[in-house]
């Protein structure tokens, strides 16, 4: 019990978290919107104390605090939006959210091959699915969740786990019990050791057309690493892309056994 | 002939028992019809051993007779063969050897044999003396001529080979029976002929009576049963041993226990008395033998009035040296027995099935043998020889002419179509003539006309029961068992010469069962007839009043004899008896003979005058209660086997529905533990992926917890 | 460096984290399948951060990967979800819960009908064929 209460600073924005989802999951009825809406933005501002990035760069924070925020906050909307169109429009934001996150960690060319693949083919396709099957917007099976406390209860408390692991491995110092703050000596995330280099072509290297600066996130850095250290890989991933067309035209139904 | 004398005495049962197994392998299969021959040459093989051992084994080993014997014959030695005064024994096998708690000493002598080692040896062993040798004489010889008569009776029957062979086993077993030398084998044979009984009263097994009457026969003799093997435990732990050798031919041994503890005697005797009921149907456990007659008759002949009935009569004069330190159980012999001979005489008064009249009066006269026996009791020993002698010398002549009663009663069934209802029939004395000669012979000796040989039978026990009526204390007690007998004496002169007119007097009645002509007796069924007709009617005067019997009785050692001075040794000196043994009790001869003749006279009076005319009256309560046996039967069922009965159901109730349910109960546990698991899986995918994801975080908490505290 | 670090696997924990949230309680089975898409946004967030912190391309590379599966992957369910589809022309995913002891009840929301039935309310009122609409009131000159 005391460990529980010691971890309040954790377990609080949990339980909010808790609370706002299972209030904004579909349900019958009118659902509190407001109350779920502060709920939600109060564990985030709660986490984003605990958890709070780095201000030195007030730009790169202000990026991370869009894209995060939005990732996150469009996430939770599309998860409980009644209507799937809606929901699958939601979906889109988020990988949008994602790419900016992506860009923020030196990936550019992963954020523009996730916007074009994910948002433009693969939610598109969605989209038509849904459209097709299901013209009447949101039918009843949409409007009622099923197990939303298990569900919320759950799921929170894996992410209850993981941030309590971060925590664990994270920088920040732990409110002591008389309120001031101490640094407290943490293991500290793993890094290879610095004589080996287990796949020596991800390493940055000088760029070739600025040779005082490394190649990472840069397109000839991704492809020095994705053709030299993972060919293979790639070589599977594109049989696995052809098995994968195979299989679908495969499943797909036949026009003789009727229209979508 | 010397191999004969070393060999017979095993050869008496083996006879028998090879024809069983014959039959049994092959016997069914291989001329079914013929099955007889085996049977028949086994039997006269074993009746020429018994003659053999009679007349050459058994008196080689009377001591009184040392020079005689061992000048006229080899006396048997060798190899297993051991004899002792008075007795030879054979050695087959060691069943078993339990060792005792105690130590044995390593060499002892019969006579200083000590009963503290607490182990128990039983051997396989046979052995005869002279008690032992007159009844296999009288089983073999009887055995034979039924055998002889049942293949003519038993001729078409589809169980032919299977009566022949039941009926040798039995024979085998009542062989082996007489020799056994110990205690624990005599109970194991004991058994067997009750399962050879079983096995023959239910011959006709699809009878739904003559079922019942097998599995009543066997029941009841388990009764018995279980008073005579705790009867047996008793002399194990008084004794030590079970031994015949050591127990009844051992007078120190029994003088010890006497000085030791004397009451031990009589819960013995009673014991092993309640053995004797089971088996020799007295009363209360009579009940079994007038139902036993549903078997076919050559089987009411052999065993139920020769050889199975009278082991309990050989059981108790066997262990006549333990029933004479006990005057008490001798007085509960005698008294059972007069109860027995009262109610079987009266319930024989009115029935009207033949054989049931011929087993009510086998049930009578056996009570006579144990009224003689428990005559000792008054003075048990001056007493125990001759009532002894004279109960076994009844049961000699009971053997032969009980059993033409029954053959005769067969040859009427035979000839009437299996009918044996005496109102249905009558004045059969022209149509059958060898039947009706046969009959007579019987009757009359069953009567007890002077000088036949029931006379000189019952005359000596009514004698003996004199002496003892004559005796203090206990002389009142014996003067009513005394009048007991005698009145037992006139009603059975009365009901079987009631039988007798009612059969062969009168007009000629057939039934239409007996078809056209009824046959009289074929030479295969009048051979025995004739033969045990005559052995009927002068055996007894043959063996009796010549003392043959009651001489050759008094070898057997261990027979307490009465105490005279004239002889150093223990054995019964001859010649030197009291007067009233050897001089005849003339008053009780001419009692006995008026009440025979006057029996015989008002059976004439009332059935034989006018024949016929006893057929539709309404029988007054007194002939009811008489004809229901006294209404023991139906107290029986009332008091025993209703309850137990009410009992049985009882427990099928609490079987099916306690226990069973317990046991459905048992089987919910897994279903209701199963039914909390079940809905775990109900099909919906996103239940099945709510259960992984806590596991997922259950698992992870967990590994965090126990990570908890590490760096 | 560890905070940039830190409040992107957060970010990333959260994402994952609703995405099986939404995994466990759409019924819809098309946004069941986005649900699973937004944990592996998640996923990729978490990899792309990582792949920063070692400086390391590594990462980026690991995502590429994960965008091609799940391109083969959606592509393949929606196959499936089409087949699904025409058999009980519903994309409600309880109904396909054959495989559970039959006579449990479903532990889920109270039986609803399959299809409902549409309010009156709901439909767009049309005009009667064959009838003239009728003229709006208000000039066109006059709108706003």
């Amino acid at each position: 019990m005391n460990s529980l209460i010691e971890q309040a600073p954790l377990l609080a924005p949990i339980a909010l978290g808790i609370l706002a989802v299972w209030m904004l999951l579909p349900r019958e009825g009118n659902r509190a919107w407001v109350i779920a809406g502060l709920c939600g933005i109060s564990a985030l501002l709660w986490l984003t104390k605990n958890f709070l990035p780095p201000v030195d760069n007030a730009v790169q924070t202000g990026m991370f605090f869009l894209f995060g925020g939005g990732a996150i906050i469009s996430g939770t909307l599309m998860i409980t939006e009644k209507n799937p169109v809606y929901a699958a429009l939601w979906f889109a934001v988020v990988t949008l959210s994602t790419c900016g996150l992506f860009l923020l960690n030196a990936a550019p060319f992963l954020s523009a091959a996730t916007v074009v693949v994910y948002a433009g083919a693969i939610v598109v396709t969605f989209l038509f699915v849904i459209m097709l099957a299901q013209q009447g917007g949101a039918t009843g099976y949409d409007r009622k969740a099923f197990q939303p406390i298990l569900a919320s209860i759950a799921g929170f408390m894996l992410l209850a786990c993981l941030l309590f692991t971060l925590q664990a491995f994270g920088g920040k110092a732990v409110v002591a019990a008389d309120g001031e703050e101490q640094p407290v000596a943490r293991p500290q995330f793993v890094l290879p050791p610095a004589n080996v280099v287990s796949n020596p072509l991800s390493q940055p290297q000088p760029r070739r057309d600025k040779p005082d600066q490394n190649d990472l996130g840069t397109l000839q850095g991704v492809g020095r690493s994705l053709f030299g250290d993972y060919l293979f890989a790639v070589e599977l991933a594109g049989t696995v892309l052809l098995i994968a067309t195979i299989g679908t035209i495969a499943l797909a139904p036949r026009r003789s056994q009727g229209t979508l | 002939m010397s191999w004969l004398n070393e060999n017979c005495l095993w050869l008496i049962p083996a006879a028998p028992l090879a024809a069983c197994l014959w039959i049994v392998v092959a016997g069914q299969f291989f001329r079914r019809d013929k099955a007889h021959r085996v049977v028949v040459l086994g039997l006269l093989a074993s009746w020429l051993c018994a003659l053999n051992l009679l007349l050459v084994v058994v008196p080689s080993t009377f001591e009184d007779h040392g020079e005689h014997a061992a000048a006229a014959t080899e006396v048997p030695h060798g190899g297993r063969l051991e004899t002792k005064p008075g007795s030879v024994s054979y050695f087959i096998y060691d069943w078993f050897h339990v060792r005792g708690a105690g130590s044995q000493p390593a060499s002892m002598s019969d006579r200083q044999f000590k009963a503290d080692s607490g182990g128990l040896s039983v051997p396989v062993e046979l052995r005869a003396d002279a008690l032992s040798a007159l009844m296999l004489v009288m089983v073999t010889s009887v055995s034979l001529l039924v055998a002889i008569f049942a293949s003519g009776y038993m001729h078409g029957d589809p169980g032919y080979p299977r009566f022949f062979g039941a009926l040798s086993l039995f024979v085998f077993s009542m062989c082996m029976l007489v020799l056994a030398s110990n205690f624990l084998l005599l109970f194991v044979f004991w058994e067997a002929v009750g399962l050879c009984s079983y096995l023959l009263i239910g011959f006709w097994f699809h009878k739904p009576s003559a079922a019942a009457a097998a599995k009543k026969a066997f029941v009841v003799n388990r009764i018995g049963d279980f008073g005579l093997i705790l009867g047996i435990f008793l002399i194990w732990t008084t004794f030590g041993t079970l031994e015949f050798d050591r127990v009844l031919a051992n007078p120190w041994l029994i003088q010890q226990t006497v000085a030791a503890q004397p009451e031990i005697f009589t819960t013995i005797c009673l014991l092993l008395f309640i053995g004797a009921v089971g088996k020799s149907a007295q009363f209360p456990l009579h009940v079994w033998l007038p139902d036993a007659m549903e078997g076919p008759t050559p089987v009411s002949a052999l065993i139920h009035a020769a050889t199975m009935v009278t082991a309990g009569v050989y059981l108790v004069a066997r262990c006549s040296p333990l029933f004479v330190h006990s005057p008490f159980a001798l007085q509960v012999v005698a008294g059972i027995g007069a109860a027995t001979a009262l109610i079987a005489a009266i319930t024989a008064l009115t029935q009207y099935d033949l054989k049931r009249v011929l087993a009510y009066s086998t049930v009578s006269q056996l009570g006579y043998m144990f009224m003689s026996l428990g005559a000792a009791g008054a003075n048990p020993q001056e007493l125990m020889q001759p009532a002894v002698t004279f109960a076994l010398f009844h049961m000699f002549t009971h053997a032969f002419f009980k059993a033409v009663l029954f053959l005769s009663a067969g040859s009427v069934m035979h000839a009437m179509g299996d009918v044996i209802d005496m109102r249905r029939f009558s004045g059969l004395r022209k149509a059958l003539p060898i039947t009706w000669v046969t009959f007579l012979a019987g009757a009359l000796a069953l009567a007890g006309v002077p000088l036949l040989s029931g006379f000189w039978s019952k005359d000596e026990i009514l004698a003996v029961l004199h002496r003892a009526a004559q005796s203090e204390p206990h002389g009142v007690y014996y003067t009513v068992i005394l009048c007991i007998a005698l009145l037992t004496a006139l009603m059975t002169a009365f009901y079987t010469f009631r039988a007798y007119f009612l059969t062969f007097h009168g007009p000629e009645v057939f039934p239409p069962e007996a078809g056209h002509h009824p046959h009289d007796a074929p030479p295969v069924m009048a051979g025995p007839l004739y033969i045990l007709g005559l052995a009927a009617l002068f055996i007894g005067l043959a063996t009796g009043p010549t003392h043959l019997y009651g001489h050759y009785l008094h070898h057997t050692p261990g027979l307490p004899a009465p105490v005279v001075a004239h002889h150093a040794d223990g054995h019964a000196a001859e010649g030197d008896h009291a007067a009233g043994e050897h001089g005849h009790d003339w008053f009780m001869m001419l009692t006995s003979s008026i009440l025979a003749v006057g029996g015989i006279a008002a059976a004439y009076l009332v059935y034989g005058k006018h024949p016929g005319a006893q057929g539709v009256k309404e029988p007054t309560p007194l002939a009811k209660l008489s004809l229901n046996g006294l209404y023991l039967d139906d107290i029986y069922l009332a008091l025993v086997v209703k309850p137990l009965r009410s009992l049985a159901e009882l427990s099928e109730i609490i079987d099916r529905l306690v226990i069973d349910k317990i046991v459905d109960g048992v089987a919910l546990v897994p279903a209701f533990l199963a039914s909390i698991l079940r809905p775990i899986q109900n099909g919906l995918v996103q239940h099945y992926a709510f259960v992984m994801l806590l596991g997922l975080a259950a698992s992870l908490v967990w590994m965090l917890q126990a990570l908890a505290g590490t760096p | 460096m560890t905070g940039q670090l830190e409040c992107q696997l957060v970010v990333g924990a959260i994402l994952f984290v609703l995405g099986a949230i939404g995994f466990l309680t759409r019924r819809n089975l098309i946004l069941m399948m986005l649900s699973a898409e937004m944990m592996l946004h998640g996923v990729a967030v978490n990899l792309t951060a990582f792949g920063r912190y070692h400086g390391n391309s590594s990462g980026q590379v690991f995502t590429i990967f994960v965008l091609t599966i799940a391109a083969c992957e959606a592509g393949l369910s929606l196959a499936l979800i089409l087949g699904l589809y025409q058999r009980r022309k519903s994309l409600d995913v309880q109904l396909w819960g054959n495989l559970g002891e039959p006579d449990l009840p479903i532990l889920s929301a109270p039986e609803e009908s399959r299809v409902e039935p549409q309010h009156p309310a709901d439909l767009p009122q049309l005009t009667p064929a064959g009838a003239m609409p009728k003229t709006p009131t208000q000039p066109f000159s006059q709108k706003v």
